[in-house]
Parts: structure tokens; C-alpha cells; sequence
């Protein structure tokens, strides 16, 4: 049993250092194979949520992203909905926008750009109030508060 | 050769120091500079040989002398500030800032840390997701590749990840190192334990908050790093919260008490790493045999991980970083390192070669990136 044991743990003392050596030269292909595995993907909170809707006027682009609401074991209540704007972004912007796609503007957003002053002119009670709101280096982007 | 190195064997000869070294050589040499080594731009090829040769000498050392801890803190010290350095200067090239803005978060900028780890595993679990503004895969420091390291540390050397992986650790390793005396001399045990609470508690709040709440609020190692723009009253209680835990845990405390305190009383990854202990191959183990309850390594453990009954009882406790500062202490060399399943006392000097191996090709290549770039930087102040 003594002699198991010593066995035993020197083949699992080589099996590490066998690990140890291929660790760096194969650190790329490993993180590949980790990035696959189902939960590698960042929760919406931090993408912003996927693009629900894409408004392109000449050569400004808007992207309308799904409204998130992730929390641990269920949905949270309060949450946000994100927008993006890239391509040639006028010095003010002016948006009425329908997040939730029910024909219905919710909220109005007003930007100036220059002097990074955003105003939220809510429409839909659900809409609270202007959470990030800051150039980014595709253009700028909006994080609007809102509730359930 | 000192008494303990001679009672051991430990020890070896200048021929047989080199003999050890060669595998480190060939291997640092093969990560270091691809096979092909390129001297022509000067201060990266000086910037790399003299990272070669710094680990190449520890290593070489630590067989010729027989002691660890004093060469393995060597290297473990200059990556903590050399990592720093390199994530700093880029920050300040890229962004003109140590913080980071919400824009860089937005667009999930942000690199990842081992820290974050014990946060993410409640909400993968339940949301199969990752909940960093991180990169995935791809770019500096992203999850995947900190994961792929962080894992494959934790299997092999257990919480000695916090001695020769952790590139947080040299900072209190470095601080509790100034004084030659400790001023305060005795901390309650119990305070060893709250890593624990800690780890439970950002688990559980870092799951229902869904965010890494120990990164927002409280890990201190974010005044050598990174930080939140400081634009609103939440930034400022944030920012005095880890700048207070930073000079508290990392500065004064390791400094009078010459004990790691961060990692001691606070990180929740060394409470997870400790538990990785129990089924990592390589150990400390006590031989009572030839143990003269001197209690040297007591005093001299910096993570609390010894008492006098443990030494009694022959068993080292799961807080055990594997420095070596207990290894090197002890007369007697009752304390050495050890193999699973190897009996204490037994094929000391084969157990202690194959642990330096590993752990040391380890902290070597793992820290070689930001060495090599910060003695670039440096080179390039100077000339
Ligand atoms: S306790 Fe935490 S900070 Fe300290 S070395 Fe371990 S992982 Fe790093
Ligand atoms: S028991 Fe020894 S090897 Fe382990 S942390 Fe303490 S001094 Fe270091």
C-alpha cells in the first residue's frame, strides 16, 4: 500500500510537471478550447445587450439594443436599455426612440456632444433616467435607466 | 555551507548546481526569445538577456546554496513591480490615466485578474455567463488565458500559486520583508480565517449585484494597477477604500508585523487556492522525527499557516504557500519540502528538485513578459 502511495504520487508530481512545460507553448490553443465552453460568454450587463434595432440616417448609424434586465436566478427590476451611435455623428444629437418596438416612442434623448450634456425627456413611465452617456471609440454611447 | 544546509545535504556542488540549472536554461531561453534570439534592436535583446540571466542565476543559486525563499522572493518581488510598471506605462501611453473610463468598460476593455475568479463561478453556474468587461479571448490578459493559467497553477502547486504565481503577492512578500524585528508580534489566529468570510461574501454578493463587487469596492491592489475615474461620490468612498486597504494590509501592517496581512487576512483566491492544497502533488511535510520543536518555522511563517501544535501533530496546515521560509529556517531541516504519498522524512532532495522545477519554470516564464518590458523601459530611460 506504502509503495502504491509513493507511486502514485510521484506519476501525479510528473504529470504536473509534464503540465507545466506545455502550459505556455500551448496557453493559445488551450484558451480557445476554454473560450468555447457554453458559459464563455459575457452577460449582456456588460455588451449592452443585443442590437434589436438599427437606425441609419446618411452615414450615422443608431443601434436600439434589447432592453436588459439580467440578474442571478431571475430577471432583475430595474434594468437598461443601451444605444450606439457610430459612422459620421453630428455634434447634437437628437433621438425619439421606441425601445420597446410596441410603435410607441418611450423616450426622447437630446446630446451635445461638445460639451457631454445629455437630457432624457421620458415618455413611458418605465423610463427613469440617464445612466452612461459617454463618447466611445466607435462614437458615443447612451445607458438609459429603466424599470419592469 | 551553513549548518542546516550541511545536516540536509541540501546543498549541492558548484558542477552539480550548473548540472540542475541546464533544463532551466534551455527551456527560458526556448520562451524567452523564441529560439531565435535577435539582438537587433539593443535594448530589447539587453532587456531580455538580463531577464534570462536573473532567473537563471536564482535558480542556479537555489540548488548551489540549498536555500529557496530568499531567491524565490527575489524573482517574485521584481514581477510584482514589474508587472505593475507594465500596466501602468501602458495605460499612461494608451489612455493618460491610471483609471479607466466607463467608455473602456462599456466596450469590455478592461484585462482580466485571477481575482475576479471565485466571483464569476455562481453566476457562470446559473446565467452561463461571465460577468467582466473583459475580452473573452483575444487581446491583453482575457479571461480565457488567465483562466487556462490560473487553473493549471492551482492543480500543480495548490495555494504555492500565492508564492510563485501571484503577480498581487511580492507586494506584501516585499513590504514584510523591510524590517529585520516585527514591532507587533502577536495577531489573533483567528483573523487567518477570514479569507473565507470574505470569499463567501463577494461570491454572494458578486452574484446577486452581477457584477465582481471584491474589484469594485474592495481589492487594495487597484492603487498599483487600475482604478474607476474618480467622477462622482461612489468613485470617492471606492477610491478611499482601497487606497486605505492598500497602505493598511499591503504597506504598514506586513511592514511591523513581517507577515503577507493582505494575503493573510483578506484575498478571497488564497482561501480558494488553500483548498486546492488538498490535491496538489507537492507539500511541506515535518518529519517529527528530527524535529526538535524549536518552533523557528512558526515564527517565521508569513501566512500564519503554523502553529506549535501543528508542528506537534506533523502536519502542515492548508494555508501553506510553499515559500520555503520554514524549509530554510529549520536546523534540523525536519521541515522540507514533500511529494504526496512520499513519507516525511524520506527522498527529501528528490522531492524538493522536482517542486523548484515546476514551480520556478512557472514564475520564470510567467513572469518573463512584463520583466523583459520593464528593464526595456528602464534601459531606454537611461540611454
Ligand atoms: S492571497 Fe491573493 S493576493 Fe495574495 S498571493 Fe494569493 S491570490 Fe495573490
Ligand atoms: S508553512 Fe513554510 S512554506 Fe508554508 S507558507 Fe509557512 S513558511 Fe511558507
Amino acid at each position: 500500500m506504502k509503495k502504491v502511495k509513493i507511486i502514485a504520487g510521484i506519476s501525479w508530481a510528473f504529470f504536473c510537471l509534464i503540465l507545466i512545460i506545455i502550459l505556455f507553448p500551448g496557453l493559445n490553443s488551450f484558451s480557445v478550447s476554454v473560450s468555447k465552453l457554453p458559459f464563455m460568454k459575457l452577460n449582456p450587463r456588460y455588451t449592452g445587450g443585443e442590437i434589436a434595432n438599427q437606425i441609419i440616417v446618411e452615414s450615422c448609424t443608431l443601434d436600439i439594443r434589447k432592453p436588459v434586465f439580467n440578474g442571478f436566478l431571475k430577471e432583475k427590476n430595474s434594468g437598461f436599455v443601451q444605444l450606439d451611435w457610430h459612422g459620421t455623428i453630428p455634434n447634437t444629437i437628437k433621438d425619439s426612440i421606441d425601445y420597446d418596438h410596441d410603435g410607441n416612442k418611450d423616450f426622447c434623448i437630446f446630446i451635445d456632444r461638445k460639451d457631454s450634456k445629455t437630457i432624457l425627456y421620458p415618455i413611458n413611465k418605465k423610463v427613469i433616467s440617464v445612466l452612461i452617456s459617454t463618447p466611445t471609440s466607435y462614437g458615443w454611447a447612451v445607458r438609459v435607466e429603466l424599470i419592469k | 555551507m551553513d549548518n542546516a544546509s550541511k545536516i540536509a545535504g541540501m546543498r549541492k556542488s558548484f558542477g552539480k548546481s550548473l548540472l540542475y540549472t541546464l533544463p532551466m536554461f534551455l527551456i527560458t531561453f526556448m520562451f524567452m526569445t523564441g529560439g531565435k534570439p535577435n539582438f537587433a534592436d539593443p535594448a530589447s535583446g539587453l532587456a531580455i538577456l538580463t531577464a534570462f540571466l536573473l532567473v537563471n542565476v536564482l535558480y542556479f543559486f537555489m540548488h548551489y546554496t540549498g536555500k529557496t525563499d530568499r531567491y524565490r522572493a527575489v524573482l517574485f518581488i521584481i514581477f510584482a513591480l514589474s508587472l505593475s510598471y507594465t500596466l501602468i506605462h501602458n495605460m499612461l501611453e494608451v489612455r493618460k490615466s491610471m483609471s479607466f473610463s466607463q467608455a473602456d468598460i462599456l466596450e469590455c476593455k478592461i484585462p482580466f485578474c485571477h481575482l475576479v475568479i471565485p466571483m464569476m463561478i455562481l453566476p457562470a453556474i446559473f446565467t452561463k455567463s461571465i460577468i467582466f468587461p473583459g475580452s473573452i479571448i483575444g487581446g491583453f490578459a482575457n479571461i480565457s488565458s488567465m483562466i487556462v493559467l490560473w487553473l493549471v497553477a492551482t492543480l500543480v502547486l495548490g495555494r504555492g500559486f500565492c508564492s510563485w504565481g501571484c503577480f498581487y503577492g511580492g507586494w506584501d512578500d516585499g513590504f514584510s520583508r523591510i524590517r529585520k524585528r516585527p514591532v507587533i508580534k502577536k495577531i489573533s489566529e483567528l483573523w487567518k480565517w477570514m479569507p473565507f468570510a470574505v470569499l463567501i461574501m463577494v461570491t454572494l454578493s458578486a452574484a446577486l449585484a452581477m457584477m465582481p463587487t471584491y474589484c469594485s469596492w474592495i481589492c487594495p491592489f487597484k492603487a498599483v494597477t487600475e482604478f474607476e475615474q474618480v467622477t462622482s461620490v461612489e468613485s470617492v468612498a471606492k477610491a478611499g477604500i482601497f487606497l486605505t486597504l492598500f497602505g493598511g494590509l499591503v504597506v504598514v501592517l506586513p511592514v511591523m508585523t513581517r507577515k503577507r496581512t493582505q494575503c493573510s487576512f483578506l484575498c478571497p483566491l488564497g482561501a480558494i487556492n488553500s483548498l486546492s492544497n488538498k490535491i496538489t502533488p507537492f507539500t511541506v511535510k515535518i518529519d517529527k522525527k528530527a524535529c526538535n520543536e524549536c518552533f523557528k518555522c512558526v515564527g517565521v511563517c508569513p501566512l500564519y499557516a503554523l502553529t506549535p501544535e501543528d508542528i506537534k501533530a506533523g502536519k502542515v496546515s492548508l494555508f501553506c504557500s510553499k515559500c520555503g521560509k520554514c524549509v530554510d529556517a529549520c536546523s534540523t531541516k525536519a521541515i522540507h519540502y514533500g511529494i504526496r504519498g512520499i513519507p516525511a522524512g524520506t527522498m527529501k532532495n528528490f522531492s524538493r528538485n522536482l517542486f523548484l522545477f515546476v514551480s520556478f519554470l512557472f514564475m520564470a516564464v510567467f513572469s518573463a513578459g512584463s520583466i523583459i518590458s520593464t528593464f526595456q523601459g528602464l534601459l531606454k530611460l537611461i540611454f
